[in-house]
Protein backbone atom coordinates (compact mmCIF):
# COMPACT_ATOMS: atom_id res chain seq x y z
CA UNK A 1 0.00 0.00 0.00
CA UNK A 2 1.11 3.47 -0.86
CA UNK A 3 1.44 6.02 2.18
CA UNK A 4 0.95 9.22 0.33
CA UNK A 5 2.23 11.15 3.69
CA UNK A 6 5.16 8.57 2.82
CA UNK A 7 5.83 10.25 -0.49
CA UNK A 8 8.33 12.40 -1.72
CA UNK A 9 7.10 14.74 -4.63
CA UNK A 10 10.73 16.14 -4.84
CA UNK A 11 12.28 12.70 -6.25
CA UNK A 12 11.60 13.15 -9.76
CA UNK A 13 13.17 16.33 -10.35
CA UNK A 14 15.86 14.97 -7.70
CA UNK A 15 16.32 12.15 -10.62
CA UNK A 16 15.65 15.12 -13.47
CA UNK A 17 18.73 17.02 -12.38
CA UNK A 18 20.65 14.39 -12.95
CA UNK A 19 23.00 13.90 -15.70
CA UNK A 20 21.16 11.20 -17.66
CA UNK A 21 17.89 11.52 -15.88
CA UNK A 22 16.50 14.21 -17.72
CA UNK A 23 13.43 12.67 -19.51
CA UNK A 24 12.08 11.12 -16.46
CA UNK A 25 8.79 12.92 -16.37
CA UNK A 26 8.15 11.97 -19.99
CA UNK A 27 7.15 8.42 -18.89
CA UNK A 28 3.28 7.63 -19.61
CA UNK A 29 3.76 4.03 -17.88
CA UNK A 30 3.14 2.05 -21.45
CA UNK A 31 5.20 -0.78 -20.08
CA UNK A 32 7.38 -1.06 -23.99
CA UNK A 33 10.77 -1.09 -21.44
CA UNK A 34 9.50 -4.02 -19.75
CA UNK A 35 8.04 -6.63 -22.37
CA UNK A 36 11.54 -6.48 -24.00
CA UNK A 37 14.18 -6.59 -20.83
CA UNK A 38 16.10 -9.50 -21.02
CA UNK A 39 16.44 -9.38 -17.06
CA UNK A 40 12.78 -9.58 -16.71
CA UNK A 41 12.75 -12.60 -18.88
CA UNK A 42 14.88 -14.41 -16.07
CA UNK A 43 13.52 -12.39 -12.94
CA UNK A 44 10.27 -11.82 -13.01
CA UNK A 45 10.48 -9.27 -9.55
CA UNK A 46 12.92 -6.84 -12.25
CA UNK A 47 10.45 -4.83 -13.58
CA UNK A 48 11.87 -1.10 -15.07
CA UNK A 49 8.15 -0.07 -15.83
CA UNK A 50 7.53 -0.32 -12.09
CA UNK A 51 10.91 1.18 -10.78
CA UNK A 52 10.04 4.68 -12.91
CA UNK A 53 6.61 4.88 -11.87
CA UNK A 54 7.14 4.43 -8.15
CA UNK A 55 10.12 7.23 -8.98
CA UNK A 56 7.54 9.77 -10.65
CA UNK A 57 5.29 8.57 -7.42
CA UNK A 58 7.73 9.89 -4.98
CA UNK A 59 8.84 6.55 -3.35
CA UNK A 60 12.35 7.65 -2.64
CA UNK A 61 13.06 5.37 0.07
CA UNK A 62 11.43 2.16 -2.06
CA UNK A 63 13.09 2.87 -4.89
CA UNK A 64 16.61 3.94 -4.05
CA UNK A 65 16.92 0.55 -1.49
CA UNK A 66 15.37 -1.68 -3.98
CA UNK A 67 18.00 -4.41 -5.32
CA UNK A 68 16.68 -4.55 -8.42
CA UNK A 69 17.63 -0.68 -9.59
CA UNK A 70 21.54 -2.56 -9.68
CA UNK A 71 19.95 -5.47 -12.14
CA UNK A 72 19.93 -3.42 -15.58
CA UNK A 73 22.19 -5.10 -17.89
CA UNK A 74 22.34 -1.67 -20.12
CA UNK A 75 21.48 -3.69 -22.99
CA UNK A 76 19.93 -0.18 -23.79
CA UNK A 77 16.89 -2.24 -25.97
CA UNK A 78 13.94 -0.10 -23.97
CA UNK A 79 16.07 3.16 -24.23
CA UNK A 80 15.94 2.52 -28.33
CA UNK A 81 12.05 1.47 -27.95
CA UNK A 82 11.05 3.48 -25.46
CA UNK A 83 7.76 5.52 -27.16
CA UNK A 84 8.24 8.83 -25.03
CA UNK A 85 12.61 8.83 -25.32
CA UNK A 86 12.82 8.43 -21.76
CA UNK A 87 16.33 7.45 -21.87
CA UNK A 88 15.37 4.71 -19.45
CA UNK A 89 19.00 2.93 -18.92
CA UNK A 90 20.12 6.49 -18.03
CA UNK A 91 17.72 6.99 -16.10
CA UNK A 92 18.61 3.93 -14.21
CA UNK A 93 22.37 5.79 -13.72
CA UNK A 94 21.12 8.84 -12.57
CA UNK A 95 18.66 6.23 -9.51
CA UNK A 96 22.03 4.58 -8.78
CA UNK A 97 23.94 7.99 -8.37
CA UNK A 98 21.64 9.23 -5.68
CA UNK A 99 21.55 5.90 -4.10
CA UNK A 100 25.25 6.29 -4.18
CA UNK A 101 25.28 9.43 -2.73
CA UNK A 102 22.71 8.03 0.35
CA UNK A 103 24.67 5.07 0.93
CA UNK A 104 27.78 7.11 1.67
CA UNK A 105 26.24 9.29 3.78
CA UNK A 106 24.91 6.54 5.69
CA UNK A 107 21.26 6.98 4.86
CA UNK A 108 20.72 3.13 3.13
CA UNK A 109 22.68 0.50 2.68
CA UNK A 110 23.43 -1.11 -0.48
CA UNK A 111 23.67 -4.96 -0.72
CA UNK A 112 24.66 -5.63 -4.40
CA UNK A 113 27.95 -5.90 -5.27
CA UNK A 114 27.48 -4.19 -8.31
CA UNK A 115 28.68 -0.50 -7.17
CA UNK A 116 31.43 -1.91 -5.31
CA UNK A 117 32.71 -3.45 -8.40
CA UNK A 118 32.12 -0.11 -10.42
CA UNK A 119 34.02 2.15 -7.62
CA UNK A 120 37.46 -0.38 -7.60
CA UNK A 121 37.25 -0.30 -11.58
CA UNK A 122 36.72 3.52 -11.54
CA UNK A 123 39.25 4.00 -8.86
CA UNK A 124 42.24 2.17 -11.50
CA UNK A 125 41.58 4.10 -14.11
CA UNK A 126 41.24 7.36 -11.70
CA UNK A 127 44.95 6.25 -10.33
CA UNK A 128 46.36 5.27 -13.88
CA UNK A 129 44.65 6.62 -16.39
CA UNK A 130 43.25 2.47 -17.61
CA UNK A 131 41.80 -0.35 -15.54
CA UNK A 132 44.21 -2.53 -13.89
CA UNK A 133 41.74 -5.65 -14.55
CA UNK A 134 44.18 -8.32 -12.41
CA UNK A 135 44.08 -5.56 -9.52
CA UNK A 136 40.52 -4.87 -9.59
CA UNK A 137 39.36 -7.99 -10.40
CA UNK A 138 41.49 -9.96 -7.83
CA UNK A 139 40.30 -7.12 -4.80
CA UNK A 140 36.23 -7.71 -6.13
CA UNK A 141 36.89 -11.27 -5.49
CA UNK A 142 38.48 -11.07 -2.24
CA UNK A 143 35.74 -8.58 -1.31
CA UNK A 144 33.20 -10.31 -1.81
CA UNK A 145 34.02 -14.62 -2.18
CA UNK A 146 36.84 -14.39 0.60
CA UNK A 147 40.60 -16.05 -0.21
CA UNK A 148 38.51 -19.18 -1.37
CA UNK A 149 37.26 -17.32 -4.08
CA UNK A 150 40.63 -15.84 -5.17
CA UNK A 151 41.90 -19.66 -5.38
CA UNK A 152 39.18 -20.75 -7.07
CA UNK A 153 40.03 -18.41 -9.88
CA UNK A 154 43.58 -19.29 -10.08
CA UNK A 155 43.45 -21.50 -12.92
CA UNK A 156 41.55 -19.35 -14.94
CA UNK A 157 44.14 -16.52 -14.17
CA UNK A 158 47.00 -18.69 -14.79
CA UNK A 159 45.37 -19.57 -18.63
CA UNK A 160 45.17 -16.24 -19.29
CA UNK A 161 48.04 -15.60 -18.23
CA UNK A 162 49.90 -18.00 -20.32
CA UNK A 163 48.09 -16.72 -23.11
CA UNK A 164 49.65 -13.42 -22.38
CA UNK A 165 46.17 -12.05 -21.84
CA UNK A 166 46.58 -10.16 -18.35
CA UNK A 167 49.18 -8.22 -16.77
CA UNK A 168 50.46 -8.22 -13.46
CA UNK A 169 51.14 -4.54 -13.55
CA UNK A 170 48.85 -1.22 -13.86
CA UNK A 171 49.76 0.45 -17.09
CA UNK A 172 50.06 3.99 -16.68
CA UNK A 173 49.31 6.90 -19.18
CA UNK A 174 51.18 9.79 -19.15
CA UNK A 175 48.52 12.64 -19.11
CA UNK A 176 47.56 11.60 -15.65
CA UNK A 177 46.67 15.02 -14.61
CA UNK A 178 44.04 15.72 -17.15
CA UNK A 179 42.53 12.32 -15.84
CA UNK A 180 42.93 14.60 -12.77
CA UNK A 181 40.69 17.65 -13.91
CA UNK A 182 38.43 15.16 -15.60
CA UNK A 183 37.27 14.06 -12.34
CA UNK A 184 37.33 16.90 -10.52
CA UNK A 185 35.08 18.50 -12.96
CA UNK A 186 32.12 15.79 -13.01
CA UNK A 187 32.52 15.45 -9.64
CA UNK A 188 32.03 19.03 -8.67
CA UNK B 1 42.94 4.92 -46.41
CA UNK B 2 44.07 6.58 -43.14
CA UNK B 3 42.05 6.22 -39.87
CA UNK B 4 43.18 7.08 -36.16
CA UNK B 5 43.20 4.01 -33.91
CA UNK B 6 41.56 3.31 -30.46
CA UNK B 7 41.77 -0.34 -29.16
CA UNK B 8 40.87 0.44 -26.03
CA UNK B 9 42.03 -1.61 -22.60
CA UNK B 10 40.48 -4.64 -23.56
CA UNK B 11 42.27 -5.34 -26.52
CA UNK B 12 45.60 -4.72 -25.24
CA UNK B 13 44.57 -7.69 -22.47
CA UNK B 14 41.98 -10.05 -23.00
CA UNK B 15 40.79 -8.93 -26.28
CA UNK B 16 44.75 -8.95 -27.77
CA UNK B 17 43.67 -11.65 -30.86
CA UNK B 18 40.99 -8.77 -31.74
CA UNK B 19 44.17 -5.95 -31.79
CA UNK B 20 45.79 -8.54 -33.50
CA UNK B 21 43.41 -9.36 -36.39
CA UNK B 22 41.93 -6.14 -36.41
CA UNK B 23 45.84 -4.92 -37.63
CA UNK B 24 46.17 -7.62 -40.00
CA UNK B 25 42.43 -7.67 -41.79
CA UNK B 26 43.04 -3.05 -41.75
CA UNK B 27 46.67 -3.89 -43.10
CA UNK B 28 45.20 -6.35 -46.12
CA UNK B 29 42.33 -4.11 -46.74
CA UNK B 30 44.98 -1.16 -47.56
CA UNK B 31 43.47 0.95 -44.25
CA UNK B 32 46.43 2.47 -42.69
CA UNK B 33 45.98 2.72 -38.53
CA UNK B 34 47.43 5.37 -36.26
CA UNK B 35 47.02 4.44 -32.67
CA UNK B 36 45.98 8.01 -31.05
CA UNK B 37 48.53 8.60 -28.24
CA UNK B 38 48.77 7.90 -24.89
CA UNK B 39 44.39 6.98 -24.88
CA UNK B 40 43.13 6.83 -21.25
CA UNK B 41 39.88 3.84 -20.55
CA UNK B 42 36.39 4.88 -21.89
CA UNK B 43 35.04 4.05 -18.46
CA UNK B 44 33.60 0.93 -20.14
CA UNK B 45 30.18 -0.57 -18.65
CA UNK B 46 31.56 0.28 -15.29
CA UNK B 47 31.27 4.15 -15.66
CA UNK B 48 28.15 3.97 -18.49
CA UNK B 49 25.57 4.56 -15.53
CA UNK B 50 27.47 7.46 -14.53
CA UNK B 51 26.93 9.13 -17.60
CA UNK B 52 29.35 12.20 -17.63
CA UNK B 53 32.29 10.34 -15.78
CA UNK B 54 32.20 8.31 -18.98
CA UNK B 55 31.88 11.13 -21.41
CA UNK B 56 34.60 13.04 -19.60
CA UNK B 57 37.24 10.11 -19.68
CA UNK B 58 36.19 9.86 -23.46
CA UNK B 59 36.37 12.99 -24.02
CA UNK B 60 39.92 13.18 -23.71
CA UNK B 61 40.13 10.48 -26.19
CA UNK B 62 38.25 12.13 -28.89
CA UNK B 63 40.66 15.39 -28.13
CA UNK B 64 43.63 13.31 -28.69
CA UNK B 65 42.03 12.03 -32.09
CA UNK B 66 41.01 15.01 -33.18
CA UNK B 67 44.97 15.67 -33.46
CA UNK B 68 45.43 13.38 -36.04
CA UNK B 69 43.19 14.90 -38.55
CA UNK B 70 41.59 11.57 -39.31
CA UNK B 71 38.30 9.63 -38.81
CA UNK B 72 38.63 7.80 -35.51
CA UNK B 73 38.03 3.69 -35.84
CA UNK B 74 37.44 1.53 -32.82
CA UNK B 75 36.85 -2.20 -33.08
CA UNK B 76 35.08 -2.32 -29.47
CA UNK B 77 31.27 -1.80 -29.20
CA UNK B 78 31.63 -0.63 -25.74
CA UNK B 79 34.38 1.39 -25.87
CA UNK B 80 32.83 2.76 -29.88
CA UNK B 81 29.52 3.68 -28.09
CA UNK B 82 31.10 5.61 -24.98
CA UNK B 83 33.38 8.03 -27.27
CA UNK B 84 30.90 8.66 -29.95
CA UNK B 85 28.22 9.63 -26.54
CA UNK B 86 30.95 12.16 -25.31
CA UNK B 87 31.42 13.68 -29.42
CA UNK B 88 27.90 14.03 -29.90
CA UNK B 89 27.75 15.77 -26.14
CA UNK B 90 30.55 17.77 -26.49
CA UNK B 91 28.49 18.94 -29.93
CA UNK B 92 25.44 19.76 -28.69
CA UNK B 93 25.83 20.68 -24.82
CA UNK B 94 28.11 23.59 -24.53
CA UNK B 95 28.23 24.09 -20.76
CA UNK B 96 29.85 20.12 -20.72
CA UNK B 97 32.22 21.23 -23.49
CA UNK B 98 33.18 24.24 -21.76
CA UNK B 99 34.09 22.19 -18.61
CA UNK B 100 35.86 19.23 -20.87
CA UNK B 101 37.95 21.93 -22.70
CA UNK B 102 38.79 23.22 -19.61
CA UNK B 103 39.44 20.05 -18.04
CA UNK B 104 42.10 19.40 -21.44
CA UNK B 105 43.14 23.16 -22.21
CA UNK B 106 42.68 22.60 -26.01
CA UNK B 107 39.27 23.40 -28.27
CA UNK B 108 36.90 20.79 -29.50
CA UNK B 109 35.93 20.61 -32.74
CA UNK B 110 34.08 17.07 -33.47
CA UNK B 111 35.65 13.69 -35.01
CA UNK B 112 33.75 11.19 -37.14
CA UNK B 113 33.92 7.70 -34.35
CA UNK B 114 33.51 4.87 -36.24
CA UNK B 115 33.31 1.06 -35.22
CA UNK B 116 35.33 -0.89 -37.25
CA UNK B 117 32.49 -3.14 -38.85
CA UNK B 118 31.04 -0.25 -40.16
CA UNK B 119 34.30 0.90 -42.03
CA UNK B 120 34.77 -2.46 -43.35
CA UNK B 121 31.18 -2.94 -44.84
CA UNK B 122 30.17 0.49 -45.75
CA UNK B 123 33.48 2.35 -46.87
CA UNK B 124 36.12 -0.43 -47.74
CA UNK B 125 32.72 -2.42 -49.15
CA UNK B 126 31.58 -5.99 -49.60
CA UNK B 127 32.63 -5.90 -53.09
CA UNK B 128 36.07 -5.00 -52.33
CA UNK B 129 36.63 -6.89 -49.58
CA UNK B 130 35.08 -10.56 -51.64
CA UNK B 131 37.93 -10.10 -54.24
CA UNK B 132 39.96 -10.20 -51.41
CA UNK B 133 39.00 -13.22 -49.90
CA UNK B 134 41.09 -15.61 -51.84
CA UNK B 135 39.72 -18.28 -49.36
CA UNK B 136 36.40 -19.00 -48.85
CA UNK B 137 35.01 -20.77 -46.02
CA UNK B 138 33.21 -22.99 -47.61
CA UNK B 139 31.93 -25.85 -45.03
CA UNK B 140 31.46 -23.47 -42.20
CA UNK B 141 28.10 -22.36 -40.58
CA UNK B 142 28.56 -19.43 -38.87
CA UNK B 143 25.77 -17.10 -36.83
CA UNK B 144 26.26 -13.21 -36.37
CA UNK B 145 25.76 -11.90 -33.14
CA UNK B 146 25.67 -8.34 -32.26
CA UNK B 147 25.03 -7.85 -29.26
CA UNK B 148 24.04 -4.77 -27.78
CA UNK B 149 25.66 -1.53 -28.62
CA UNK B 150 26.95 -1.79 -31.66
CA UNK B 151 23.18 -1.31 -32.72
CA UNK B 152 22.11 0.23 -30.10
CA UNK B 153 20.70 3.18 -29.14
CA UNK B 154 20.65 3.70 -32.64
CA UNK B 155 20.71 7.92 -31.88
CA UNK B 156 24.85 7.24 -31.14
CA UNK B 157 26.71 6.12 -34.21
CA UNK B 158 23.91 4.48 -36.09
CA UNK B 159 25.12 2.29 -39.19
CA UNK B 160 22.64 -0.93 -39.33
CA UNK B 161 19.43 -1.55 -38.15
CA UNK B 162 18.76 -1.92 -34.12
CA UNK B 163 15.99 -4.57 -34.66
CA UNK B 164 17.53 -6.69 -37.26
CA UNK B 165 21.26 -5.62 -38.43
CA UNK B 166 22.72 -7.41 -40.87
CA UNK B 167 25.86 -6.09 -41.84
CA UNK B 168 27.61 -8.95 -40.30
CA UNK B 169 25.24 -11.44 -41.65
CA UNK B 170 26.48 -9.87 -45.54
CA UNK B 171 30.22 -9.88 -44.37
CA UNK B 172 29.80 -13.79 -43.29
CA UNK B 173 28.52 -14.77 -46.46
CA UNK B 174 30.96 -12.68 -48.55
CA UNK B 175 33.75 -14.63 -46.84
CA UNK B 176 32.32 -17.77 -48.29
CA UNK B 177 30.79 -19.11 -44.71
CA UNK B 178 27.08 -19.71 -44.67
CA UNK B 179 25.45 -17.31 -42.55
CA UNK B 180 22.43 -18.78 -40.29
CA UNK B 181 19.28 -17.11 -39.38
CA UNK B 182 20.23 -16.35 -35.60
CA UNK B 183 17.16 -15.20 -32.90
CA UNK B 184 19.63 -13.95 -30.84
CA UNK B 185 21.39 -11.51 -33.12
CA UNK B 186 20.60 -8.45 -30.87
CA UNK B 187 20.11 -9.67 -27.20
CA UNK B 188 22.26 -8.78 -24.50
CA UNK B 189 25.05 -11.38 -23.45
CA UNK B 190 24.92 -10.48 -20.04
CA UNK B 191 28.56 -8.82 -19.55
CA UNK B 192 27.43 -5.75 -17.21
CA UNK B 193 26.18 -8.41 -15.02
CA UNK B 194 28.88 -11.08 -14.84
CA UNK B 195 30.73 -9.85 -11.75
CA UNK B 196 27.58 -8.70 -9.65
CA UNK B 197 25.08 -11.55 -10.57
CA UNK B 198 26.95 -14.02 -12.52
CA UNK B 199 23.96 -16.77 -12.53
CA UNK B 200 21.97 -14.35 -14.65
CA UNK B 201 24.83 -13.27 -16.89
CA UNK B 202 25.57 -17.07 -17.29
CA UNK B 203 21.66 -17.51 -18.21
CA UNK B 204 22.17 -14.99 -20.73
CA UNK B 205 25.01 -16.58 -22.27
CA UNK B 206 23.51 -20.11 -22.02
CA UNK B 207 20.94 -18.85 -24.32
CA UNK B 208 22.81 -17.36 -26.55
CA UNK B 209 24.52 -21.07 -27.12
CA UNK B 210 21.65 -22.97 -27.18
CA UNK B 211 20.02 -21.08 -29.53
CA UNK B 212 23.29 -21.13 -31.87
CA UNK B 213 23.43 -24.10 -31.62
CA UNK B 214 19.56 -25.28 -32.63
CA UNK B 215 20.34 -23.06 -35.53
CA UNK B 216 22.90 -25.56 -36.45
CA UNK B 217 26.03 -23.33 -36.02
CA UNK B 218 30.01 -24.32 -35.83
CA UNK B 219 30.42 -20.97 -34.57
CA UNK B 220 29.31 -17.46 -33.58
CA UNK B 221 30.82 -14.56 -34.68
CA UNK B 222 31.54 -11.55 -32.89
CA UNK B 223 32.25 -7.68 -33.13
CA UNK B 224 32.72 -6.90 -29.16
CA UNK B 225 35.48 -7.83 -26.26
CA UNK B 226 32.56 -7.84 -24.19
CA UNK B 227 30.60 -10.32 -25.54
CA UNK B 228 33.75 -12.86 -26.79
CA UNK B 229 34.69 -12.09 -23.02
CA UNK B 230 31.45 -14.55 -21.84
CA UNK B 231 30.90 -16.36 -25.16
CA UNK B 232 34.34 -17.75 -25.44
CA UNK B 233 36.05 -16.20 -21.99
CA UNK B 234 33.52 -17.84 -20.23
CA UNK B 235 32.43 -20.31 -21.81
CA UNK B 236 33.75 -23.32 -19.46
CA UNK B 237 32.81 -21.55 -16.43
CA UNK B 238 28.62 -21.47 -18.04
CA UNK B 239 29.89 -25.18 -18.63
CA UNK B 240 30.28 -25.45 -15.30
CA UNK B 241 26.98 -23.69 -14.03
CA UNK B 242 24.82 -25.68 -16.21
CA UNK B 243 26.54 -28.67 -15.77
CA UNK B 244 26.79 -28.99 -19.70
CA UNK B 245 28.94 -29.29 -22.62
CA UNK B 246 29.34 -26.30 -25.18
CA UNK B 247 32.40 -26.79 -27.10
CA UNK B 248 31.69 -23.83 -29.60
CA UNK B 249 34.14 -21.91 -30.97
CA UNK B 250 33.78 -17.83 -31.06
CA UNK B 251 35.62 -15.85 -33.39
CA UNK B 252 36.01 -12.21 -33.84
CA UNK B 253 34.67 -10.89 -36.86
CA UNK B 254 38.27 -10.13 -37.91
CA UNK B 255 39.71 -13.60 -37.45
CA UNK B 256 36.53 -15.23 -39.42
CA UNK B 257 37.61 -13.30 -42.31
CA UNK B 258 41.23 -12.72 -41.79
CA UNK B 259 41.36 -16.32 -42.48
CA UNK B 260 39.14 -15.45 -45.73
CA UNK B 261 41.28 -13.46 -46.84
CA UNK B 262 44.49 -16.27 -46.64
CA UNK B 263 46.14 -14.66 -43.27
CA UNK B 264 47.96 -17.00 -41.13
CA UNK B 265 46.23 -18.33 -38.08
CA UNK B 266 49.34 -16.67 -35.82
CA UNK B 267 49.01 -13.50 -37.58
CA UNK B 268 45.03 -13.65 -36.39
CA UNK B 269 46.11 -14.99 -33.06
CA UNK B 270 43.49 -17.87 -32.89
CA UNK B 271 45.66 -19.91 -30.41
CA UNK B 272 44.59 -16.69 -27.99
CA UNK B 273 40.90 -17.76 -28.04
CA UNK B 274 40.10 -19.85 -25.22
CA UNK B 275 37.50 -22.12 -26.57
CA UNK B 276 39.64 -23.33 -29.77
CA UNK B 277 38.92 -23.30 -33.06
CA UNK B 278 40.61 -26.51 -34.80
CA UNK B 279 38.15 -28.20 -34.99
CA UNK B 280 36.22 -25.06 -36.80
CA UNK B 281 39.20 -24.99 -39.03
CA UNK B 282 39.09 -28.65 -40.17
CA UNK B 283 35.27 -27.98 -41.68
CA UNK B 284 37.04 -25.85 -43.73
CA UNK B 285 36.56 -26.97 -47.39
CA UNK B 286 39.71 -26.36 -49.27
CA UNK B 287 39.56 -24.49 -53.04
CA UNK B 288 35.70 -23.95 -52.41
CA UNK B 289 36.06 -20.67 -54.40
CA UNK B 290 33.28 -22.68 -57.08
Amino acid sequence: MIKTSQLDSNFKYEIANEPGGENIKRCFNCTGCTVGCPVTEIDKGYNPRKIIRKALLGMRDEVLSDDSIWLCASCYLCYERCPQDVKITEVMGAIRAIAQREAKAGNIKLDNPKPLFDNLFINSVRKNGKWHEAGVSGMFTLKTKGIKGLIDYIPMGLELFRKGKVSILPHKIKGKDQIKRIFEEVER
Amino acid sequence: MKLAYYPGCTLHGTAREYDASTKAVCKASNIELTEIEDWNCCGALEAIFDKELSMGLSARNNMLAQRTGLDLVIPCSICSHNLSRADMAMRNDESFRAKMEKALGERYRGIRVRHLLDILVNDVGIDTLSSKFIKPLKGIKAVPYYGCLLVRPSEVGRFDNPENPTSLDNLIRAAGAECLPFTQKTKCCGGNLLMSKQDYAFIFTKKLFDEAKAAGADCIVVACPMCHMLLDGQQSMVEEAHNTVIGMPVLYFTQLIGLAMGLSEKELELDKNMVSPARLLDLIIEGGKE
